[in-house]
């Protein structure tokens, strides 16, 4: 047998990414998702996804050589499982707290606090089995740290934009990304995230366009539904006209919205990735507002007029537009990379699935 | 032939010369020889590339689609079919899961709500009432009308005695903008005031007072939660809270087949409700009159919104006036002309009450 040899490769080697999903190869993936979704009651979407994701990964090249995902339907399966019966304990609670007497709805409230703390548990959970599933060259990614101080942490930084009105919204989703980027691993090395070169990344201008454009038209809109309200023949039950024009009305609001503040969503996007690095690689995305509106545009169409059809070719799309999108700056020595001993959890993300929140 | 091999323990690149036989094939990586039996090779299409891994194991080996398949064309074909056998025997598993899964949903749930609602103790019954007529009150405010009020609730308490039931038969005349009347768990009975303006005589708002309280104790209504509580906890729980492909679809058909109670069950509550009054001494015949004349409207096309309400939470009205007139008896008028005035201005509003006092 021939002897094998490492292939000659500089110690300091420069990064380059490559989305190279072949879009029109999702349509197929989608009909497929779909139809079988219907006939399983829906059960199938575990597989589904991961089969998006599988693709996407494999689609996904650092310096010719695709990325591996890992994951298995059953492992997501598994963890949706878990997460009912969760949401099942906490419905009982809820419901043998309401026989309890109508005061008892104060006991609530503490559960709901709970609920908060268990969003960002489940976000840091999902992330953490991403990860773990996620290899290139053979070289298992894999998450420390805690999903638990995770949610508490989330719990408080929601609590402070609250109290801020939102002004510290910006601030909040910084604090939010760190963890999840400083506890990443591949093989023995670490992530990290630089905060100081987050902040490099002016994110304020755009929020206070989002906030004041969002508070403007929030009253343009409720002063329209005023008006309607005034109008003696109200009825919004029984006039389809009237009814159309509140959804007219809460749609354009949305469009609205989203409109002015893309320019903040492109900023925060940037800052985050602006803090990622990795043994001396600096990242950088090259995105504007333009371009993530072109991306949300997109996509809200191909979900309104599929009926949520065509979701894999959303994310496949998502996934291209900004990985290649993103310029690694410095050079790594991938021989002097070592596999870690962790191997991540054995389930999936059910709680995130659960609450909606995997980002894929 | 040819191929880039990752030992699973650096991301160095092994460049590997691989050698295929009938049953495995196997190359060098570093000092060891790697021997992969196809029955343990998971296949991953990269483009032109194929990615193989043994299962369980971090090596990796990348070789050129043609190459694999050339390969596998004689040899490594198995590799193929047991990803497709897998992939159907899901399937077909997931399908049986979900036909499971609906049968206990649409059969299972409702046949086992009877049973359950007689297990259920009554103190939690009415305890559920409580927090649902608190929650119930903002929507449907009681009428203002205290004497029509007193006169209900006296008529309720006349009820029980014909009645074999734990629980206390409380009529209340309610603010609602429909024709309709509910009972809720735990002996509530709530009457709206277009629906006592809509009764013409004593007999009508008697019947459905009658067959509302038939319904609590026949123990209809906990059967009903217990019903929609099956199935919006089984098919939320199943389907997620997702938005994606089909999982609307499958929320909003479970929603649609959420009817309040079943066909026989209303046939139930409507004799039950007859029964009740004649052993009472009262009259049964208002239910045929007061049903035909709501469903008269609606085949003569008046739908006037508030009765349509009525109609769809009481369905087949001809016929069950039909069934309910040979069962009628005659008997005392349930009010005096004197309550019957006062019940029927209970809901008029506050300027009506203040000259009665």
């Amino acid at each position: 047998m021939p002897e094998s040899m490492v292939a000659p490769e500089a110690a300091g080697t420069p990064l380059r990414l490559e989305q190279r999903a072949k879009l029109s190869s999702y349509l197929g993936l989608s009909l497929k998702n779909g139809l079988l979704n219907l006939l399983t009651l829906t059960l199938y979407r575990f597989w589904g996804k991961t089969e998006v994701r599988r693709r996407i990964w494999a689609s996904t090249y650092l310096n010719e050589e695709a990325f591996e995902y890992s994951g298995r339907g059953m492992e997501l399966f598994i963890g949706f499982l878990i997460a009912t019966g969760l949401t099942l304990v906490f419905l009982l609670l809820v419901f043998g707290i309401q026989l309890l007497g109508p005061l008892a709805v104060l006991l609530i409230l503490p559960l709901y606090v709970g609920l908060i703390v268990l969003i960002g548990f489940a976000i840091y959970a999902a992330f953490r089995y991403l990860a773990s599933r996620t290899a290139w060259r053979g070289v298992r990614f894999h998450m420390a740290g805690s999903a638990v101080s995770y949610g508490l942490k989330y719990f408080g930084l929601m609590i402070l934009a609250g109290v801020t009105l939102g002004w510290a919204w910006p601030f909040v989703e910084r604090k939010l990304a760190e963890p999840l980027w400083a506890n990443l691993r591949f093989g023995d090395r670490r992530f990290r995230f630089s905060p100081v070169a987050a902040r490099k990344e002016k994110v304020y201008g755009p929020f206070a366009l989002m906030w004041f454009g969002g508070v403007v038209s929030y009253a343009a809109v409720a002063t329209f539904f005023m008006g309607l309200a005034m109008q003696p023949d109200f009825d919004p039950a029984g006039d389809p006209a009237v009814l159309a024009a509140i959804y007219a009305a809460a749609l354009l609001f949305g469009l609205l919205f989203l409109l002015i503040s893309l320019p903040y969503r492109a900023a925060m996007m940037r800052s985050v990735a602006r803090g990622i690095q990795f043994d001396g690689v600096k990242v950088r995305l090259k995105i504007g507002a333009l371009a993530v509106g072109w991306l949300y545009l997109g996509n809200i169409l191909l979900i309104v007029f599929s009926l949520g059809f065509l979701m894999p070719l959303v994310q496949a799309r998502s996934a291209r537009f900004i990985l290649n999108r993103l310029v690694l700056e410095g050079e790594v020595d991938f021989g002097a990379i070592h596999q870690s001993a962790e191997s991540g959890p054995r389930q999936g993300e059910g709680l995130a699935d659960a609450f909606g929140l995997s980002i894929i | 032939m040819r191929g880039k091999a990752h030992d699973g323990e650096t991301a160095a690149v092994h460049e590997v010369e691989v050698e295929v036989s009938s049953w495995a094939i196997s190359f060098r990586l570093g000092d060891e020889v790697q021997l992969w039996r196809l029955s343990e090779i998971e296949v991953e299409p990269l483009g032109d590339q194929v990615r193989l891994r043994r299962r369980g194991q971090g090596a990796r080996l990348t070789v050129a689609a043609e190459d694999w398949r050339a390969a596998a064309a004689g040899d490594a074909a198995p590799v193929a079919r047991r990803h497709r056998r897998r992939e159907r025997r899901l399937v077909i598993g997931l399908f049986i899961a979900a036909a499971a899964i609906l049968l206990f949903v649409f059969v299972g749930v409702p046949l086992a709500s009877g049973p359950l609602a007689r297990m259920t103790p009554p103190l939690l019954e009415e305890s559920l009432g409580e927090t649902y007529a608190a929650q119930l009150q903002f929507a449907f405010p009681p009428c203002a009308g205290e004497e029509g009020q007193d006169i209900l609730h006296a008529f309720g308490d006349r009820l029980e005695d014909g009645m074999d039931t734990p629980f206390n038969i409380l009529v209340e005349a309610v603010e609602a903008p429909m024709v309709n009347a509910f009972a809720l768990p735990g002996g509530r009975v709530l009457i709206t005031g277009d629906l006592i303006a809509e009764a013409e005589t004593p007999d009508e708002l008697a019947a459905v007072i009658a067959h509302e309280a038939a319904h609590v104790e026949q123990r209809h209504v906990m059967q009903a939660v217990w019903r929609s509580l099956g199935l919006g906890m089984i098919l939320d729980a199943v389907v997620g809270g997702g938005t994606g492909a089909g999982q609307q679809v499958v929320l909003l058909a479970g929603s649609v087949t959420e009817l309040r109670y079943s066909r026989e069950a209303e046939a139930e509550a409507d004799a039950r409700g007859q029964e009740i009054l004649q052993a009472l001494g009262y009259s049964s015949e208002g239910m045929a009159p007061f049903f035909r004349r709501l469903a008269g409207d609606e085949q003569r096309g008046e739908r006037r919104a508030g009765v349509m309400e009525f109609l769809s939470t009481h369905p087949d009205s001809l016929g069950r006036a039909a069934a309910s007139e040979g069962r009628a008896r005659p008997g005392a008028p349930a009010f005096s002309p004197e309550d019957w005035r006062m019940i029927k201005a209970a809901c008029d509003g506050a300027p009506r009450r203040s000259s009665s006092d």
